[in-house]
């Protein structure tokens, strides 16, 4: 806790809660990306998406003193971000993710096989199309997931912090969101939500 | 116990095989993030890898470029004590001072009829405090003795 305490996340939010001029301008411009990132992932509709993101810092200048340094501001504000998503999508009855099913993911081990040929693969703008098809197929949880994995390289205790889920239980959405879209991959066709 | 690619500790899946399917989709995460030649890869790396390509692509759409000008300009400055903070710190203070109100008054009414009662009691405890010095003066002594002998036996 020393460590957050005494980081850049400490100035920037005494700065902010002392009203100094530009202080709260570059607090959203340094966290405006990663709520895009999971705002953006979680309802895919642009204009919700914005509206959303300014509620969610609205939010965030609302409750910064209520902050008490016991993860970092940007697991703070994703938690936000995460959460006014999560309602939005509620909210519209949108389902959120699909239970786990190990049976499945068993038989796509077993059943994925190896006749691969990158190069071909990369050429292949049809092939990526599938693939970005199938990522915008995945239910709203799991495509967050990945992109916080992936694109804002979060460890999955951090990941964890965000969207209030168990490391397992990310783990495991991981695991089974990476397994079908390599099926995906390998025959071309979208990943059903 | 294996480790994420931030040395954050992450259990294993029960199942060998699920596991070395991670595995190799943590290999191929990191051996794409440190963009490291992909020749010397299997097809199952490729395929991850190309997978982890397409993950990283941040969304085509984005915010407008003045949305922390606009924004910051619509707040306005920030309240340090908002209004559910001040109630907060109402609920915290007013029974406190409804509980001292309260004790004064009860005193004031009723005090004179346990008062003096308490006074007398607590007579014999005043007066037996003379006893407890001769053990304080003990503590008090045992205590300069103890830091008095290991100076005396260095010289």
């Amino acid at each position: 806790m020393d460590d957050i305490r005494s980081s850049p996340d400490r100035e920037l939010v005494d700065a902010v809660l002392a009203n100094r001029p530009g202080a709260f301008e570059r607090l959203v411009r340094e966290y405006q990306g990663l709520c895009w990132h999971i705002i953006q992932r979680m309802v895919r509709h642009p204009e919700d998406a914005r509206d959303l993101c300014q509620e969610t810092f609205l939010r965030v200048h609302q409750c910064l003193h209520q902050y008490r340094y016991e993860s970092a501001l940007k697991s703070w504000i994703g938690r936000i971000a995460y959460t006014i998503a999560l309602r939005h999508l509620q909210h519209k009855r949108i389902p959120l993710m699909e239970s786990a099913d190990g049976d499945m993911d068993e038989a796509l081990i077993e059943t994925i096989g190896d006749g691969f040929d990158l190069e071909t693969a990369c050429a292949d703008e049809e092939a990526v199309r599938h693939l970005h098809a199938a990522i915008e197929s995945l239910p709203p949880v799991q495509r967050t997931l990945l992109t916080l994995y992936y694109l804002e390289e979060m460890p999955i205790p951090e990941i964890s912090r965000v969207t209030g889920l168990a490391g397992g239980t990310i783990k495991s959405h991981l695991f089974r969101s990476r397994l079908r879209l390599r099926g995906a991959l390998e025959t071309g066709t979208g990943v059903a939500a | 116990m294996i480790h994420d690619m931030n040395d954050e500790p992450v259990q294993p899946f029960d199942d060998a095989a699920r596991e070395r399917e991670w595995l190799a989709q943590e290999t191929a995460m990191r051996r794409e993030r440190l963009h490291l030649d992909p020749h010397h890869d299997d097809a199952r790396t490729q395929r991850y890898r190309m997978l982890a390509r397409a993950l990283r692509q941040a969304p085509e759409e984005n915010l407008p470029p003045d949305f922390a000008r606009q924004l910051a300009v619509q707040v306005g400055p920030v309240r340090r004590a908002s209004s559910d903070a001040r109630i907060e710190l109402a609920l915290i203070v007013l029974p406190g001072i409804a509980l001292v109100v309260g004790l004064i008054v009860v005193t004031m009414l009723y005090g004179s009829n346990w008062l003096s009662p308490m006074f007398a009691l607590s007579q014999p405890i005043v007066a037996s405090w003379h006893l407890l010095l001769p053990f304080v003066a003990c503590i008090v002594f045992t205590g300069l003795l103890a830091r008095v002998r290991p100076s005396a036996r260095k010289h």
